[in-house]
């Protein structure tokens, strides 16, 4: 029993293998109502036992269960099948993916294969021949609940009526539709990754690093490959201060799985990111088969041991990855964004590891580290071995608005920026509007009106933020207000940072606080970059962002990564 | 969801900006910002296409030839910023669920334009069979659907249809859309609109040869007027 979309198809492919009844008991339906149909009739059939002489009483109870009129019909004579050689190039470009039909032409097109059958006939046949799983792109389950195949999530999906399948109860699946209409009447087609003998060979493969690692470094490396080495936990965190050279590390892991001739994915939430990975990756691993897969990334179908790729294009892989490396697992998109853990799931070969990294490991990962459900690689230091600059709050009592006069301790630290240790300084507020009003609240301070144009702004809604963040850089103005947009990718050689209205604890929550305070001290020519909380009372959150800077402190201590220097208090 | 979902209903999203806090689909900010056009222009009186400030409560050149045979058309704003994202990711991206945002934008249009009075059925530009294979949706059939419901209007979708395949308007010049069009659009059952005041929905208003295209078929048909509205409509 099963569905298609030609009978004539199946008929021809059963008669060869020897049957010589086939009876179409459905009307045309669409895809996802298809499916579930097939799913009570095979429930109902495995209860009572299949026999000749209960079918129609089974048609007759799902046919009432489903809503949909099921009758035996004589099945019309059979067509000739596509091309073998045809199906088995088509087998190979689905090899380790799951994709709509489209998708699937584009990537013959991209591989330079050309197919003389029809394209839903020739995976049609390849899923007779047990070669690849169909399924509809939205789903429902046993209940009728529908649920999207692709993204794994259930509640951003619309209900329309739909041109192409004619139902009234089409759902389109809005949470991944930038990766093409996933809906009801669209299959998605999914094989699992090749075999792992003789698709890629076995050899030594160590990565060619400009500069030596640390001592940290090295040893968290060695943890990382005796993770991938040992195979036996499935899961694994790299827990790095910001700016401590994390993907380094994961080199050590990226190297044992490469060497063994394993495929690995390296996937972060962002494109200017992974692009960045990539040309990274590829300095580091000559001669190893890269790819990179992102929105705009050309040739997204090519085969690659080694593939970069935003975490949505994860969607499209199915069961192909022995080894994935989750890069700012709390970064923006990600973060509390269940379809995405979901592809990653579905990603990972059966026994396939992933090895997730991050400065600020999101709410449910540091819990389960916490439980010793999740090994912990540390790597507490910052390469040039000075510890992290720890913040200081600064107590403004009964400051909730840029108004009135500047608190005294927040000019102090301005002149200590403007005037004392030439760093640029970065303020942080908590909303949009409050930029350019804290921007004209510095204006106004009467101590620092000689020095001209000494303060901008700096939001997402600004059009000219590039600009404005271009010359930040430049050092063309020393103080720059902007909001949790620059929380983490501003690298500055010498930068102090402030934190206004940090008590405002839906926006600063302790994982931003961290990130923050991590763009501070990177560089070896400026480690004693400062770090103020300027807050009207001390938030739970405020307390365990320096608790955490603290203990990774403490931590580097103990382990001897700090170089002969005071620790501060 | 969590419990704290059930206990404490979350503010709608604005669907432009994502931000929780707005009111009806749009907040205050995003709202502000769609109506900026009406600092600088104003449309024609006839076609509603926008003209600068100075020829306010005139018609833009095009009409002051030959007028359109629709009785209006006016539009949310011009084709560009937020509204033409929005409308690009409606109708190429698919994303179905702006139907009801830009619907609600349409209800408020017609609601402000006292020249629309009271129109008796909601008719959206149809699609071909084909193009609607392809695109599995009518977005103008979608807008149509939320316009009359809010509006408390008939829709009738089946009314007017689109009996011939055609290459896409956009990408055309002026004369090749006029002759793309021509006698691709049909009223089959004119019973159902014989002397009816008729509200025609699209989501953009270019050249208005579309919607003129329409407009004739209607007329044909047995409408008594037909007005227009669309989302978003060109500059002149």
């Amino acid at each position: 029993m099963g569905l298609t979309h030609r009978p004539p198809l199946d008929r021809r492919f059963w008669e060869l293998k020897g049957y010589h009844f086939m009876d179409l008991v459905s009307p045309c339906l669409n895809l996802g109502t298809a499916f579930f149909v097939l799913k009570h009739l095979e429930e109902r059939w495995a209860a009572v036992g299949y026999s000749l002489s209960r079918v129609d009483a089974v048609l007759k109870e799902v046919s009432r269960r489903c809503k949909v009129t099921l009758a035996r019909r004589p099945a019309p004579a059979g067509q000739p099948l596509p091309p073998e050689e045809e199906a088995r190039l088509a087998g190979r470009i689905l090899s380790g993916r799951i994709l709509l039909l489209e998708e699937v032409g584009r990537a013959l097109a991209e591989n330079g294969v050309r197919v003389t059958a029809e394209l839903a006939d020739l995976l049609h046949y390849l899923y007779l021949q047990g070669e690849c799983e169909l399924r509809p792109a939205v789903g429902f389950d046993a209940q009728g609940v529908p649920k999207c195949n692709r993204c794994g999530q259930g509640d951003k999906l619309y209900r329309s009526s739909c041109g192409a399948c004619g139902s009234t109860h089409c759902y389109v699946c809005e949470g991944c539709l930038e990766l093409g209409e996933a809906r009801t009447c669209r299959a998605l087609y999914a094989r699992p990754g090749a075999e792992r003998a003789g698709m890629f060979p076995c050899r030594t493969v160590s990565p060619v690093l400009p500069f030596s690692l640390t001592r940290a470094q090295e040893e968290a490396a060695l943890q990382a490959r005796t993770f991938v080495e040992e195979g036996k936990c499935p899961r694994c965190l790299i827990w790095a201060a910001c700016g401590a050279g994390k993907t380094e590390v994961a080199y050590g892991a990226l190297a044992a799985a490469l060497s063994r001739g394993k495929e690995v994915l390296y996937t972060c939430p962002r494109r200017e990111t992974t692009k960045e990975i990539y040309r990274r990756l590829q300095q580091a691993f000559p001669g190893v088969e890269m790819t990179i897969l992102h929105g705009e990334s050309g040739s997204k179908y090519a085969p690659a041991q080694l593939v970069a790729a935003t975490t949505h294009q994860v969607l499209r892989c199915y069961r192909r990855f022995d080894l994935i490396i989750l890069d700012e697992v709390d970064a923006f998109p990600l973060a509390g964004d269940g379809r995405l853990y979901y592809g990653l799931e579905r990603s990972l070969r059966p026994g396939g590891q992933i090895l997730y990294m991050t400065a600020t490991p999101p709410p449910e990962l540091a819990a389960q580290a916490r439980r010793r459900r999740l090994p912990v690689i540390y790597l507490p230091a910052r390469p040039h071995g000075y510890p992290l600059p720890e913040p200081q709050i600064i107590l403004a009592r009964g400051l909730r608005r840029p108004m009135g006069r500047l608190p005294r301790p927040v000019v102090e630290c301005l002149r200590l920026s403007l005037n004392g240790d030439g760093a640029s300084l970065l303020i942080f507020v908590p909303a949009v509007d409050l930029v350019a009003q804290v921007v004209d609240w510095l204006l106004e301070c009467r101590e620092f009106e000689g020095l001209g144009d000494w303060v901008r702004g700096c939001h997402a809604a600004l059009p000219e933020r590039e600009t404005v963040l271009a010359a930040f850089r430049r050092g063309e103005f020393p103080v720059m207000v902007t909001t949790t947009l620059l929380e983490r990718g501003i690298t500055l050689p010498r930068l102090n940072v402030m934190v206004l209205f940090a008590h405002h604890r839906r926006i600063f929550d302790q994982n931003t606080l961290v990130q923050i305070a991590g763009r501070a001290g990177r560089t070896s020519s400026f480690p004693q970059g400062k770090v103020w909380l300027v807050a009207d009372r001390i938030t739970p959150e405020m307390a365990e962002a320096c608790r955490i800077i603290r203990s990774f402190n403490r931590l580097a201590f103990q382990r001897g990564y700090l170089r002969a220097v005071e620790r501060r208090q | 969801m969590g419990w704290k979902d059930w206990l404490f209903v979350r503010d709608k999203e604005c669907f432009i900006c994502r931000r929780p806090g707005a009111l009806g689909y749009l907040c205050p900010s995003c709202s502000r910002t769609l109506k900026t056009w009406e600092q600088e222009f104003r449309p024609c009186r006839r076609c509603g296409r926008l003209l600068c400030k100075e020829y306010a409560g005139e018609l833009c050149p095009q009409c002051g030839e030959k007028l359109p045979p629709f009785r209006l058309a006016r539009a949310v704003g011009p084709y560009r910023g937020e509204l033409r994202r929005a409308i690009l990711e409606f109708k190429y991206r698919g994303r179905r669920s702006l139907a009801l945002p830009l619907g609600y934008l349409l209800s408020r249009v017609v609601a402000e334009e006292p020249l629309y009075g009271r129109p008796r059925a909601v008719i959206p530009v149809p699609l071909s069979s084909q193009r609607l294979k392809e695109r599995a949706f009518n977005q103008s059939a979608l807008l149509a659907r939320e316009l009359s419901r809010l509006l408390g209007i008939k829709l009738l979708e089946e009314v007017l249809v689109k009996v011939r395949h055609t290459p896409p308007q956009a990408g055309l010049d002026r004369l090749a859309r006029l002759q793309n069009l021509q006698r691709s659009f049909e009223v089959v059952e004119s019973s159902r609109i014989v002397g009816l005041d008729v509200l025609l929905v699209d989501d953009v208003l270019t050249t208005g040869i579309t919607a003129a295209a329409c407009t004739v078929a209607l007329l044909e048909g047995g409408a008594r007027s037909v007005a227009v509205v669309t989302v978003a409509t060109s500059l002149f």
